[in-house]
């Protein structure tokens, strides 16, 4: 997942000699990361390169390009202070990880000799080469990157309230980390009596589309530990045909669920809630509404661009990618289609399949090659096949390590690994590995 | 070859995350390998029976309790990754073991004659 628009907290101080051994350490693979990236030689460039959003792939490729090119100017555009390790939310929204265990600060990661802007972009101009910042300030750029995220469109659920998250049984899993621990109280209280539980998935295009699965898992896992589960009924609604996009995923989940009795009801889009009375509105595709009683809701938010992408001239005008503003990138070369100077990566790009950090971790080497291959006056030569990884949690210890392409097939990294085998290993890799693997991402190095 | 360059920055990011512990162990287990080479008539091969056997029973404790320190349960091992995996992690905590026991037998053994 890259970031969001979400609201700021404090980041955590950092002890000055604490960073300085940290930095010192940090430095110490160099040796190894040159032969990591034997492949990367550098290109000699007055370029100004701006990147758009300073999650886990504008940072990463900040650090990248800040490797491979020799006097570009770099520009980060993005007001956050805090980086949230997204990937971490589920965990603590199930009461798996304290909160501390999501938030660093932005600044630990950025490469040396970056400019920092401390502002959002609020318009892209691609025919004169300048972003504005919320700020008024105009920006030109030889070359852009796009990685601002997504925009959580809560504004299409009538009646929802981000500050109820906690409280009369809702939760929501995605806008922040202080929202994933109160996720996780609803879900404390809800499971010491049990009741009815509402899970949710809407139409669009997601961030992390196995989330609201892992939560359902949970949610049944946590009510079965508590002995509240005779006394209760989980149902997931699903505004689609479907779970999950990749059929071989898809199928699995549903038997799971068959065999655990968590229900499914499918076309059933979310779209208000009554959050005192604990009811929720489903509207199916003919327009019908039905009023759902809960004690337990999870609000998936429908997704899409944010403004400054939506309604500019980087979105895709046509076809499906075009209602909800995504960046118009060729899905291979994750190059612009009409402006050969900008390239996307993450969340924001509309190309097919759900992203997660592991679509950052495999396009982020991708974009910085290709770019600086156009900066050389070359065409782009690496071609990024859609690879997506998900931890599917199934219960507290267990997990599936699923992995699959643009096409859905599933394309484990390693072959002993079965993809739809639940298992110990990958419960561990999502609770102590994949972080710090994350981080190395973030550093540009793998 | 990406996979195993993953997985050496995994540990390596793992390894900042604790450096001050893994930099305590590291000079105190230099120490106590110094002071037991220094030992007139330091009997080494007495030393590595012990520190096998110390090395197997951490193996073995290790084995039993990471699923539970890592909030799973041997129950949830599945099928043979998960148990090639948990082996691997039980022999390092157990290999560390039997390498602080090594010097400390050789300290606290008796002295070689003749």
């Amino acid at each position: 997942m890259t970031r969001t628009s979400s609201p700021q907290s404090a980041p955590p101080p950092t002890d000055p000699g604490r960073r300085r051994w940290m930095a010192a350490l940090g430095a110490a693979p160099a040796l190894a990361a040159a032969a990591g990236s034997a492949r990367a030689d550098t290109v000699k460039t007055k370029a100004h390169i701006v990147i758009a959003g300073s999650g886990l792939g504008g940072i990463a490729v900040a650090n990248r390009l800040s490797k491979r090119l020799d006097g570009a100017r770099i520009t980060i555009v993005d007001a956050k202070e805090v980086h949230n390790y997204q990937p971490g939310y589920t965990l603590v929204a199930t009461g798996v990880w304290p909160i501390d265990k999501v938030s660093d600060r932005n600044a630990d990661f950025h490469p040396h000799g970056i400019e920092w802007v401390k502002e959002m972009v609020a318009e892209f101009a691609p025919d004169t080469n300048t972003v504005v910042t919320t700020g008024g300030r105009k920006i030109a750029y030889d070359f852009l990157i796009v990685a601002t995220g997504v925009h959580l469109d809560y504004a299409q659920i009538e009646g929802m309230d981000l500050k109820a998250i906690g409280s009369n049984g809702l939760g929501s899993v995605y806008p922040n980390a202080e929202a994933a621990l109160a996720t996780w109280n609803a879900m404390d209280t809800f499971r010491a009596k049990g009741g009815a539980a509402v899970m949710t998935l809407p139409a669009t295009p997601l961030k992390c589309a196995g989330a609201p699965l892992k939560m359902t898992f949970m949610l049944r896992d946590r009510l079965h530990q508590a002995g509240t589960l005779k006394d209760s009924r989980v149902t997931f609604h699903s505004a689609l045909s479907n779970v999950f996009g990749v059929k071989a995923v898809n199928d699995n989940v549903l038997q799971r669920w068959k065999d655990l009795g968590i229900g499914v009801e499918y076309t059933q889009k979310l779209v208000g809630v009554d959050i005192g009375a604990r009811k929720a509105v489903f509207a199916n595709p003919e327009g019908e509404r039905s009023t759902v009683s809960y004690d337990y809701l999870h609000v998936v938010p429908p997704m899409r661009a944010p403004d400054a992408v939506k309604n500019s001239p980087l979105a895709w005008k046509d076809g499906p990618f075009a209602a909800g503003g995504w960046l118009e990138v060729d899905k291979g070369t994750l190059q612009h289609r009409r402006y050969p100077n900008v390239f996307g990566l993450g969340d924001i790009n509309g190309t097919p399949r759900g992203k997660t950090a592991a679509t950052v971790k495999k396009s982020v080497p991708i974009v910085a090659d290709n770019l600086v291959q156009v900066i050389a006056g070359r065409s782009p030569a690496e071609t990024f096949d859609g690879y997506t990884s998900c931890p599917m949690i199934v219960r507290e210890g267990s997990a599936m390590l699923i992995e699959f392409d643009y096409e859905g097939r599933l394309t484990p990294s390693l072959p002993m690994i079965e993809p739809l085998q639940e298992s110990y290993f990958a419960w561990l890799m999502k609770v102590r590995m994949l972080k710090p693997a994350y981080q190395a991402v973030l550093k540009g190095r793998v | 070859m990406y996979e195993i360059w993953l997985v050496l920055n995994i540990l390596w990011e793992i390894a900042l995350g604790i450096w001050p512990l893994l930099a305590a162990a590291a000079l105190a287990w230099v120490v106590l390998m110094i002071l037991a080479a220094r030992r007139p008539g330091a009997c080494w091969r007495s030393a590595w029976r012990p520190a096998i056997v110390v090395a197997a029973l951490v193996a073995v404790a290790a084995f039993l309790l990471v699923p539970g320190g890592t909030r799973s349960s041997l129950a949830n091992l599945s099928y043979w990754v998960d148990w090639a995996n948990l082996a691997a992690i039980a022999l390092g905590f157990g290999a560390a073991a039997g390498a602080f026991v090594l010097p400390l037998r050789v300290l606290t053994g008796s002295r070689r004659t003749g």
